[in-house]
């Protein structure tokens, strides 16, 4: 195995390193995987990941040819899609006996497949939200006025993200709005107005981080699990200030 | 009555489910599974603690498990992790209301710092928002993930032979 083979393998389980990470799939899931391409090519892969950036070393199995990466992390949007696809090609390279220009192409062909419409999107998160309010005990007015808010609200976010404004400043601000538009039930005089105002931010709350979290903790990716948790916290922390913004407004006190 | 309560608890945690879902990008062959799992472990959750009187926080480890087993079932259909079915179906469950209610009384607290009995009552407020949101969080991720370690073999193995590539 020539030193230029091993440094292409590299190459290659760099950028699937990162776009998995990027795109929040759970730390063990992403090592196993990259072990298992690594694997398939006849070589030997170690990880070492935290938030923001992962080191990688890719080495031949039985000889002493290696090649080193420290990695940059980017923030992709998170995507299920890439987790499901990209898992399936590390089996598919194991399994078929891939060689590494076809799994590359396979790769590029995956990661640049169209996403879901965000006008779909936005609607959704609007019923979404709307039937959460449901399960809170809101009424039929005030799942409207949720689905409205939630629309205005998520509008917003889509907006400023696209925009590339610093994502905390987003939060803080799609929370306002959505509560903002929500505290109408307030002076409309809707009976469950209280249930509307406090469900209607629901939707920027960062249950895949969480969650995420959670499970690289139980893996033992102890660092890194805390890292996420961390990360969620101080995006529901914008949310709160931004909900209290709408609170001080039309409310005396924030509970 | 009690059935028309339980299958409405599931038809919008369902609904919920897809639509935080859909945030994240999921592949459109998951939404279903995603709906009918998020339906059973929402559904769960709710006769367990309106009609048992479990807490929150166990009621949300068994639902947890069963939208984790359920997981486990349906991935290997459409070939996708299961973290790809499961994590979506747990987000109607997040206790997104505790967690920034949690926030709230800390900023109550400091409002109120110089008088000693309102500010206690926030900062036990804050205690107690904290505590149930924190244990929820942790039961609903590990209830989901003790499928993985008593199944690790098949778990492991979602996507292997996919027909979606």
């Amino acid at each position: 195995m020539t030193q230029e083979y091993v440094n292409d393998i590299a190459d290659f389980i760099s950028r699937y390193v990162t776009h998995m990470l990027g795109a929040g799939v759970h730390t063990s899931r992403v090592v196993r995987n990259s072990k298992r391409i690594g694997e398939a090519l006849g070589t030997e892969v170690r990880i070492h990941t935290s938030q923001k950036t992962a080191t990688l070393t890719v080495c031949e199995k039985g000889g002493s040819t290696m090649s080193t990466r420290v990695l940059d992390i980017p923030g992709f949007p998170i995507s299920f899609e890439w987790n499901a696809d990209l898992s399936a090609l590390s089996w598919a390279a194991y399994d078929n006996d891939m060689s590494l220009e076809a799994i590359q192409h396979k790769f590029d062909e995956l990661i640049s497949k169209p996403k879901i419409n965000p006008w779909f999107v936005l609607f959704m998160v609007g019923l979404a939200n709307a039937s959460f309010c449901r399960l809170f005990g809101g009424g039929v007015w005030a799942m409207l006025i949720v689905f409205t808010s939630t629309l205005v609200g998520f509008f917003t976010r889509q907006h400023l993200t696209r925009r590339g404004v610093n994502h905390y400043i987003v939060f803080i601000v799609s929370a306002f709005v959505a509560s903002l538009c929500a505290s109408s039930a307030l002076s409309l005089g809707i009976e469950s107005a209280e249930i509307a105002l406090a469900t209607s931010v629901l939707y920027l709350v960062p249950g895949v981080p969480l969650i995420n979290g959670v499970i690289d903790i139980t893996d033992g990716h102890i660092q890194i699990g805390i890292s996420r948790l961390v990360n969620a916290l101080m995006l529901i922390v914008c949310i709160a200030i931004g909900m209290s913004g709408t609170l001080m407004l039309v409310k005396d006190s924030l509970l | 009555m009690i059935a028309v309560d339980i299958l409405a608890d599931g038809f919008f945690a369902a609904i919920a489910a897809m639509g935080f879902g859909a945030i994240s990008d999921p592949p459109l062959r998951a939404f279903k599974y995603i709906a009918v799992l998020a339906a059973v472990g929402h559904a769960a959750r709710y006769c367990l603690m309106t009609f048992l009187g479990v807490d929150i926080a166990s009621a949300s480890l068994v639902a947890a498990f069963i939208i984790g087993t359920g997981s486990v079932w349906f991935g290997r259909k459409v070939f996708c992790p299961m973290t790809v079915l499961y994590i979506p179906a747990l987000l109607p469950m997040v206790p997104g209301t505790y967690a920034y209610k949690t926030v709230f009384s800390l900023i109550m607290f400091l409002q109120n710092i110089s008088s000693p009995t309102q500010g206690s009552e926030y900062l036990q407020s804050m205690m107690f928002n904290g505590a149930v949101a924190f244990s929820v969080i942790f039961m609903l991720a590990v209830g989901a993930t003790l499928p993985v370690f008593l199944l690790r073999e098949r778990a492991n193995s979602m996507t292997r032979g996919s027909k979606y590539l």
